[in-house]
């Protein structure tokens, strides 16, 4: 679920992770959603960087190296919902750090547009911007060295990928509410131009996701992902 | 330096926060030092500024960069204020490990991150422990004033600083007062249902909702800091220098009164009233104790120390006080005595001759504990003190050949056994470092600011995913049964602090207690 509590979402309880066999029927629909959102996001760049390789023929495009810092050799085997949901269990954090992840990535293209997202970034860039998050928000969280060994890097690695990122985002980790409740509902368009016909229990405000207007913020024509640009 | 409209944020502040090198700066002095790392007097190469550099310890590799620090970070972003300090910029140092292809970019941030704020001349506490030195009632009274103007624009942008004390308040040499290390504030929200560490706040000037254990408070628990600080500054010396949670609960009963739901409403309901309440009946005596005091500033004090959080007086309240608007008027802070030129600096044997001097200083002082070197202000209402020392009317003693007086964390006053603050009150490691002190005192620009922190699940037991991997991994992704922190505070702080809370100091000595 998007939750967007009105006031302070930092707080808005933790979301209470159920027996074991129970939390596969709980995971909060932020995760698809969000899942579905990147992996087109990714899927896209992709595209985009083999065209650019086709057109040059000689070699690799030379993309920005903003992100250079998470990218991996090769792209891990793990899927994103796979890896979302893994981070998710294990860590406990609220469903609002991912909210406040994807804020962070958001503003990261943004303000290095020549950098894309692609399969191998991406997971580090999650791990990294949701640790960030809950520790923003959740006053009760991990350490690194337990969010590295959930994502698969080493607690050094993290450690420098979290000051990476701190430092491309020029500490910009404050997200107000009114900012949180606008990438909530953006995510929630996102859901119904999927079709999957999910509709969201919405906890937060009163206005509807309106049904008319869902493609007015198209990731298919977008160089980023993202709704509204942030100014905070 | 211009005021920003609150809540403006200085997004196009230029350069880059993080673009730059440390080199950029030339380091003059260390101006505190410690367990948790150093703060630097330096001077930007290319403008000749001075400023501080406050170096972020990033010792604990577990716990990956300070969140004490992000949350500085963010917060000194968002606040622009003449009374608060400004966090100018971040650099770097590169390490001296290079990346595979020999870049030394790799590893930009192996070497150290420094956070670089305005330099200023002095911190309270370390300006009024000058030998010799005493505050005037006017200079009091324009402290004071700066003081509450700049936590008030904290409180209207939903801040808390959490760690109001002398030294957390630097002193410019033109006389303005500008608070520091933010590195325990967070915000809050105004409904007060945010459950909040009670783990906050030097002993000394913890107000008694957080000796209490409440979870829930607001910007009253710094006013009561401020009041502390009030206090101090008219008696001379701290007022409530207490050991340990509970002697610090006692002394503050002793000169407070003892809470009861007549004087407090709720305050049986707060989680260790119980434990904490005093067995015998003890009176209000704030008054009596400080009779001396000028009229209008018992007034002030009363309703800064006030048992109550709810009944508090709010900073903007205490800034309409009588207190500020009667003879003598607050001074304006340009005409203070500067207390040593900022722009000429002495030579580098000078310095060190100088630190050797205050060493020594600092050493005796330390081997005399039960003296302060504190004075009571100078009365200009006429009266003379006549308590503490002969002469209250003297001039201002002019400052003779001393550097800045920064506290460089070391030990003040009652300096017997531990640092300035005792170590009380961290227990089972959960927090992150409530009483900074315990490695000695402040030091302007947050000194304690970043140790190591201790942090799993301070609240232990609930919600502990299970242990072990619970499929989906794929490859190399696989996680073992994690090793999370274990113990909360409130595991470990419950135990031994029950029954001999109350003991152990009835009969103490108080400096104002005659």
């Amino acid at each position: 679920m998007l939750e967007a509590g009105k006031g302070e979402y930092a707080n808005h309880g933790r979301q209470q992770l159920p027996e074991t066999s129970q939390a596969e029927l709980t995971l909060p629909r932020v995760l698809s959603v969000l899942s579905s959102t990147l992996e087109k996001l990714v899927a896209r760049n992709e595209k985009l960087v083999d065209g650019l390789n086709q057109q040059l023929s000689c070699g690799s495009v030379r993309l920005g190296k903003s992100l250079n810092a998470f990218h991996g050799v090769r792209a891990p085997s793990i899927s994103i919902p796979k890896y979302l949901e893994r981070i998710y269990k294990y860590t406990n954090c609220s469903p609002s750090c991912f909210i406040v992840g994807y804020v962070y990535i958001d503003r990261l293209i943004h303000r290095h547009p020549d950098s894309l997202v692609i399969s191998l970034n991406v997971h580090r860039l999650l791990v990294t911007s949701v640790m960030i998050a809950s520790k923003m928000l959740d006053d009760v969280h991990y350490n690194n060295a337990f969010y590295a060994r959930v994502g698969g890097v080493s607690n050094a690695e993290l450690n420098r990928l979290e000051l990476e990122l701190l430092f491309l985002l020029d500490f910009g980790v404050v997200v107000s509410s009114r900012v949180f409740e606008s990438y909530c509902l953006h995510l929630e368009k996102q859901m119904l131009s999927n079709g999957a016909g999910l509709k969201i229990e919405r906890a937060l405000v009163s206005t509807t996701v309106d049904d008319d207007n869902e493609t007015d913020i198209s990731v298919e024509n977008n160089q980023s992902s993202s709704p509204p640009q942030i100014v905070d | 330096m211009a005021v920003a409209a609150p809540g403006q944020l200085n997004v196009n502040e230029s350069p880059s926060w993080g673009s730059r090198s440390v080199d950029c700066f030339e380091k003059l002095e260390q101006i505190g030092e410690g367990t948790y790392g150093q703060v630097y007097m330096a001077r930007e190469i290319r403008t000749g500024e001075i400023v501080a550099l406050k170096k972020i310890r990033m010792d604990n590799e577990r716990e990956g960069f300070p969140i004490t620090a992000i949350r500085e970070i963010k917060i000194l972003k968002k606040l622009h204020h003449d009374n608060v300090i400004k966090l100018k910029e971040i650099v770097t140092s590169p390490g001296p490990e290079k990346d595979e292809q020999g870049r030394p970019d790799g590893n930009k941030y192996k070497g150290g991150i420094y956070m670089v704020f305005e330099y200023m001349d002095h911190d309270l506490t370390g300006l009024a422990d000058r030998p010799g030195m005493r505050f005037t009632i006017p200079q009091i009274k324009c402290y004071m004033r700066q003081l509450l103007t700049g936590l008030h624009y904290c409180h209207i942008n939903q801040v808390l600083h959490r760690d109001i004390k002398g030294s957390n308040l630097l002193i410019d040499n033109e006389g303005n007062l500008k608070l520091a290390d933010f590195g325990l504030a967070r915000s809050f929200s105004n409904d007060h249902n945010a459950n909040l560490t009670n783990r906050v706040i030097t002993l000394w000037y913890r107000p008694p909702e957080l000796l209490l254990g409440t979870t829930k408070y607001g910007p009253a628990v710094d006013m009561w800091s401020v009041g502390c600080i009030f206090a101090e500054l008219l008696h001379g010396k701290p007022i409530f220098p207490g050991k340990d949670e509970p002697e610090q609960l006692n002394k503050i009963f002793e000169l407070c009164g003892a809470p009861d739901e007549v004087n407090w409403p709720g305050v049986s309901k707060i989680p260790w009233y119980n434990q904490f309440k005093p067995t015998r009946p003890m009176k209000r005596r704030l008054r009596e104790v400080f009779r001396h005091f000028d009229r209008h500033a018992l007034e002030l004090l009363e309703k800064m120390l006030t048992l109550d959080p709810a009944q508090r007086i709010t900073a903007k309240d205490a800034l309409d006080a009588e207190y500020f608007w009667t003879d003598p008027l607050p001074c304006d802070p340009k005409s203070l005595p500067k207390y040593e030129s900022s722009h000429e600096f002495q030579t580098k044997k000078k310095r060190q001759q100088q630190r050797q001097h205050e060493e020594n200083a600092k050493r005796q002082k330390m081997q005399h504990p039960q003296q302060h070197g504190r004075l009571p202000p100078i009365q200009q209402s006429g009266q003379p003190h006549g308590q503490m020392r002969p002469g209250p009317n003297q001039p201002i003693q002019p400052p003779v050949g001393a550097g800045p007086s920064h506290h460089y964390g070391k030990p003040r006053g009652p300096s017997g056994g531990p640092g300035r603050y005792p170590p009380g009150g961290n227990p089972g490691g959960g927090y992150n470092h409530p009483n900074r002190g315990g490695q000695g005192g402040g030091g302007g620009y947050g000194s304690g600011p970043y140790p190591p922190q201790g942090r799993g699940a301070p609240y232990g037991s609930n919600g502990m995913p299970g242990a072990g991997p619970r499929g989906g991994g794929g490859g190399g992704y696989g996680v073992g049964a994690p090793n999370y922190g274990q113990g909360g505070p409130y595991g470990g702080s419950a135990a031994g602090r029950g029954s001999n809370m109350m003991g152990g100091n009835r009969n103490q000595q108080y400096g104002w207690q005659q």
